[in-house]
């Protein structure tokens, strides 16, 4: 059958992501006619990948994913021409030129900062985009033709989790708290980038007030043996610093006070002698393969370790990072498929969980928190693939009508395991498909620019080389063409307030900000604002103007601790990244799922009315009739 | 680290290490090594199944390099069976990968008890003769049947089997079980130790949610004839009366009462879902009775007796603001109740098994465990015999479906799906399968459905035009991303069944590319 065959034979295809879903779609393109794809991925190949990107074996672990799925499908369909990058795709190389020369850009993306740059110059190039995204059964397929439907943002994200930082640092009452203190404070601290910002107390007891001078007891002091040095640590953050804190007895009022856990209650002799017992040199010597795990003989990672378990396991990772991955202390990151960071981050969780009276977790467990970890399988991806195929194969056509946004669900709803959906039309207050300004609400004489850079232009407006300006004033530029004066200038302005600023930035100054690379302008009317609620506003600033974002933070009210007596602060330690990019289709689906639910338990309840229709007052639970279908609050495109 | 778990850790955070385990036990036997069974397959073999057989007669062809990706140009010749089943062990080399160079339908008629060795059998591209035919050997082997097909941009998948009974049915959202409607003694004497107007703010502010509730709704109770509010206004009212209670705008956990309140008014007792399940016939149990039923019999029992017309207590509670301590005298108040309710099941399994005659420690104390905590969500699917359906489908279902416009496209190709086959078997090859014959094939398709139509009962029925010329453009053809498609929904209904997780779908999925939706048809 001669399926619309020269619209594919003819079309220059981009696939981003040769992960799960970019696997199943390039040999389905590949199989579907398609001639010329091009593959950006920057990722290489991991054990855990293996279970679903049946295009890899064991032997590619650690080569490009790109390149490995190219050679893997050239090998089968020597005809078919496929050019891979192993780069990222925010990149300037790929600019709006780059993308230009497609016909259509299809996204197997694990990341939602990746999603929007592509997003945006899809918009720029006037490309048309098929996104998609899959999380355990769960996935969708959506459709974006700048003018015709909306675009990836049209509907806010939600924004993942965040913690006050009073919780991390001294209050946690949830296993997911001291996972991020264990990852974000401890793991950073002693293995990460020295020179970043951090909420841990450096100081120890010796030092603390004697001079001004504060030394770093996290540094490894000359020649100090690497025991010595894992047993001050550990009686520095579970033992001192608990001390520490009890002391403001405010804080312990309405609180179970922690006990301070130092390394002679957990360190027996067995211990010291098991220290001593393990095997110094093992064959398989490459950095990731080291586990603590192994050289203390312990197996199963679904096994919740007791406190001096996970002592051993703490020492021991602490030590194989000094001993066998020394090179890479000082600039490592958190990654949950690094075996022994897991390890560590894992130990330190647990014993931190103790001392406050949390339960406990396995290491497999606490790897999915700490790593936010997607379930992934190769069923969804296969379904997926095969959907935007289909779904490339009519933007191809131009077919405009049969456009459709498919939600793969897990339980069928209202007979359907696929439910397609119309595209919407664009957001008219989008601010990144229409050229409606935002309006952000922050204090012009305590915020600094730098402040506005870092919580707005890139954390919520997913700009990567941003320009500043206010009316023709350039306030800052990022880049690396920039010459020292300029540099220096800019310097200058980041650190200073935003009313303070060579041209002030006050109540009523309209901001433009600019990302060249995505060729995408956003214009911000400025409101002064005075004060902000530290746990709902933890930014001190509030960006809104288009749908207002639901954010994770507040609704799901995280801390539901009592909260006084610690001492507040405004910075806030964020959690997770957002892998998925997924979150989308759990809400969206969501929404339908949990309707119908909600509905179907209150209409045990209203039995003489109709199941889904049931109205309860105040609104908290919603209607649901037979026919809508998934937001039907949108409108649908014409 | 083993390694195979960090393999599988993606898949293991979904159905766990028993559903693992179940998947590296089962075998799974393939019919026909096309795009459709081959995909099937691969998602299978990646998650890491047990065994596989691949069952296929026929030798790798030009045309099979353009929609399967399983074989290449030096297959040609070869068995598909065998490239197939090489290219699927390279995937996992923990998998046992087998073929057999044969055609199903051989297969079929000439060695029947050649099914029975497997856990699951999947079908594909079958024609219904044969698909009748091996639906009936396989129920009576009682071995799990799945039929997969891809017909150009059309796609079905359905199960046959007799009765899958399934325990962690895990639905996405299900109210939690806190029995605020119905409150065990226990629950009660602990909300009346509590005082709601303690006079120190920070105490009254994080009075947890549940205790409020308890408390007021008792109040309620006390004063409406110890009737909980059953009418709109009347649940209006319960909440003012949480609402009177706050002293500010900050205490998170009056808000959460209002919020949660609902869960006062839902009905006391068991859903009837679960009615059905504890009425079904199966629940009176003898020597031949599944675990599964077993368990249901003693729920059963339960409910009637120290349940008190409720299931097993759950036994976890939510977050919610409240001071540690009271959270956690909660959280062991509701643990203990759940606790006891295991051990008056346990006792009524263990004595329902030694009366059937089987060893009373036949269960595990981990099933059971499981089973209690799961009792709400208990799901059984049965699936009608392929025949039955095809001979006599539920006449109202279908003119239902061919009348209503979300279902009429869905039943349409159900339809020419069958239509197909008889026309097949009458002109030896498939409509549109020859350019040539497509002005004639179009108009035999038309009547060949309204034959098929008529024989079913619904006379005068018609098909739409457009969709009898569309399936006729398909000639046959099996694309591969509609392949891809059925395979992975197929797979995944498969891991559904093996794991006895989740519960998988029931009736005839029906995929139309067209517009790309997809339907379940009950028939
Ligand atoms: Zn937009």
């Amino acid at each position: 059958m001669d399926l619309q065959l020269s619209v594919v034979k003819g079309a220059k295809v981009l696939m981003v992501g040769a992960g799960g879903i970019g696997c199943e779609l390039l040999k389905t393109l590949a199989l579907s006619g398609f001639q010329d794809i091009h593959i950006i991925d920057m990722d290489t190949i991991e054990v855990s990948n293996l279970n679903r990107q049946f295009l890899f074996r064991q032997s590619h672990v650690g080569q490009s994913k790109s390149k490995v799925a190219r050679d893997a499908v050239l090998k089968f369909r020597p005809h078919v021409s496929i050019k891979s990058y192993h780069a990222n795709v925010k990149d300037p190389e790929f600019n709006v030129e780059f993308f230009k020369q497609f016909n259509v850009v299809l996204n197997g993306l694990d990341n939602l900062d990746a999603r929007r740059h592509v997003n945006r110059l899809c918009l720029a190039a006037n490309v048309p985009l098929v996104e998609s995204g899959t999380t355990g059964f769960l996935g969708q397929v959506t459709v974006h033709v700048k003018g015709r439907t909306e675009c990836y943002e049209c509907q806010p994200k939600p924004a993942p989790k965040t913690y006050p930082v009073c919780t991390i640092t001294s209050t946690p009452s949830k296993f997911v708290h001291c996972i991020v203190w264990a990852k974000d404070l401890l793991f950073a601290k002693l293995f990460g980038d020295k020179n970043q910002e951090n909420d841990l107390n450096i100081r120890s007891s010796d030092g603390a007030s004697s001079s001004e001078n504060v030394v770093d007891v996290f540094e490894r002091r000359e020649g100090e043996d690497i025991d010595d040095y894992g047993r001050r640590i550990f009686d520095h953050v579970f033992g001192y610093n608990i001390e520490l804190a009890l002391s403001n007895e405010e804080t312990w009022k309405n609180r179970n006070k922690p006990k301070p856990i130092y390394s002679k209650d957990v360190l027996s002799d067995e211990l010291a002698q098991q220290n001593g017992n393990v095997v110094q040199d093992s064959a398989t010597d490459d950095g990731l393969s080291v586990s603590a795990m192994s050289s203390l003989g312990m197996k199963n990672p679904q096994d919740i370790w007791s406190l001096s378990e996970n002592s051993r396991i703490f020492f021991e990772s602490l030590r194989l990072f000094f001993m066998k991955r020394g090179k890479e202390i000082g600039n490592l990151s958190f990654d949950k498929d690094d075996q022994l960071a897991v390890e560590f981050v894992t130990a330190a969780a647990n014993i931190r969980a103790a001392s406050f009276g949390i339960p406990l977790h396995s290491l497999f467990e606490a790897k999915g928190i700490a790593g936010n970890i997607v379930h992934a399988v190769a069923t969804t991806n296969a379904i997926i693939a095969g959907l935007i195929v289909i779904e490339a194969i009519k933007v191809l056509k131009n077919d405009i009508k049969s456009y459709r946004m498919t939600y793969c669900l897990e339980h069928p709803t209202r007979k359907m395991l696929l439910m397609p959906v119309e595209p919407f039309e664009p957001n008219e207050s989008c601010y990144v498909c229409s050229e409606t300004p935002l309006l952000l609400e922050i204090n012009t004489h305590r915020s600094k620019l730098k402040d506005f850079v870092e919580r707005i232009v890139k954390a919520k407006l997913g700009m990567n080389l941003p320009i500043i300006m206010q009316g023709s004033n350039l306030l800052f530029e990022a880049g690396d063409d920039l010459d020292e004066d300029m540099i220096a200038n800019y310097e200058a302005n980041l650190e200073k307030v935003l009313a303070e600023l060579p041209s002030p930035v006050t109540s009523g100054t309209m901001l433009t900000v600019e990302d060249l690379l995505q060729e995408f302008t956003c214009n911000i009317n400025i409101k002064h604002r005075e004060e902000f609620d530290e746990e709902k506003e933890p930014d001190g600033m509030l960006l809104s103007g288009w749908t207002q974002p639901v954010s994770a933070s507040e609704k799901e009210k995280e801390d539901k601790s009592i909260n006084n007596g610690a001492n507040s602060s405004d910075v806030t330690v964020e959690a997770v990244e957002d892998e998925t990019g997924v979150v989308a289709v759990g809400v969206k689906k969501r929404r339908i799922s949990e309707t119908s639910e909600v509905a179907a338990n209150a209409a045990a309840d209203e039995t003489n009315h109709k199941q889904y229709q049931v109205i309860d007052d105040e609104d908290d639970l919603v209607v649901l009739d037979g026919n809508s279908d998934a937001g039907n609050k949108r409108k649908r495109m014409q | 680290m083993a390694e195979p778990k960090v393999k599988y850790d993606r898949q293991l955070r979904i159905w766990g290490e028993q559903g693992q385990a179940a998947l590296e036990k089962s075998s799974i036997c393939l019919l026909n090594s096309g795009p459709t069974g081959s995909e099937t397959l691969k998602n299978l073999v990646l998650g890491g199944i047990g065994s596989i057989t691949v069952v296929d007669g026929s030798k790798v062809e030009e045309g099979d390099l353009g929609n399967n990706f399983m074989v290449d140009e030096s297959s040609i010749g070869q068995s598909k069976a065998k490239c197939v089943c090489s290219f699927l062990q390279e995937l996992n080399d923990a998998v046992k990968a087998k073929f057999i160079e044969e055609y199903p339908e051989e297969l079929i008629e000439t060695n029947p008890s050649f099914f029975s060795q497997f856990t699951l059998v999947v079908a594909t591209q079958l024609v219904e003769d044969s698909m009748i035919k091996l639906d009936r050997i396989c129920r009576e082997a009682n071995v799990i049947l799945i039929f997969a097909r891809s017909y150009g941009l059309a796609g079905f998948v359905r199960i046959s089997f007799k009765e899958h009974t399934v325990i962690e049915s895990k639905p996405e959202h299900f109210l939690d079980d806190l029995r605020l409607n119905n409150p065990w003694p226990e629950l009660k004497s602990l909300a009346e130790g509590i005082e709601l107007n303690v006079q120190d703010p920070v105490a009254h502010k994080h009075i947890p949610y549940v205790i409020i509730l308890v408390k007021v709704a008792d109040e309620w109770a006390k004063s409406h004839g110890g009737a909980l509010p059953s009418t709109r206004e009347e649940k209006r009212e319960f909440k003012e009366l949480i609402k009177a209670r706050m002293r500010g705008q900050d205490e998170d956990n009056y808000k959460e009462a209002i919020e949660a309140s609902f869960k006062v008014f839902s009905p006391q007792g068991i859903s009837s879902d679960l009615q059905q399940i504890v009425n079904d016939s199966s629940a009176e149990v003898d020597s031949n009775s599944s675990d599964f039923w077993v368990l249901v019999a003693a729920l059963k029992e339960f409910i009637a007796n120290e349940g008190g017309g409720e299931t097993p207590l759950e036994g976890s509670i939510p977050d919610m603001t409240s001071s540690t301590e009271q959270y956690v005298n909660l959280q062991n108040i509701y643990q203990k109740k759940a606790e006891a309710d295991i051990v008056a099941i346990e006792r009524r399994v263990r004595s329902i098994l030694k009366k059937i005659g089987r060893d009373s420690n036949s269960i595990p104390r981990t099933t059971i465990k499981s089973f209690c905590k799961n009792s709400r969500k208990l799901k059984i699917c049965r699936f009608r015999l392929i025949e039955d359906e095809f001979n006599s489908p539920n006449l109202p279902e279908l003119q239902k479906y061919l009348t209503d416009e979300d279902f009429s496209t869905a039943v349409g190709i159900y339809i020419l799906l069958r239509a197909v086959d008889r026309f097949a078997a009458n002109y030896n090859s498939f409509p549109g399968q020859y350019e040539s014959a497509m002005e004639e094939d179009i108009p035999r398709l038309k009547s060949t459905a309204s034959g098929l139509l008529n024989d079913l009962g619904c006379n005068g029925a018609t098909l739409a035009e457009d969709l009898i010329n569309e399936m006729c453009r398909f000639g046959a053809a099996e694309l591969h991303a509609v392949a891809a498609l059925v395979g992975g929904i197929a797979s995944q209904e498969i891991i559904k069944l093996i794991t006895r997780q989740f519960v998988p779908m029931s009736g005839t999925f029906i995929f139309n590319g067209i517009d790309h939706k997809s339907q379940l048809l009950s028939l």
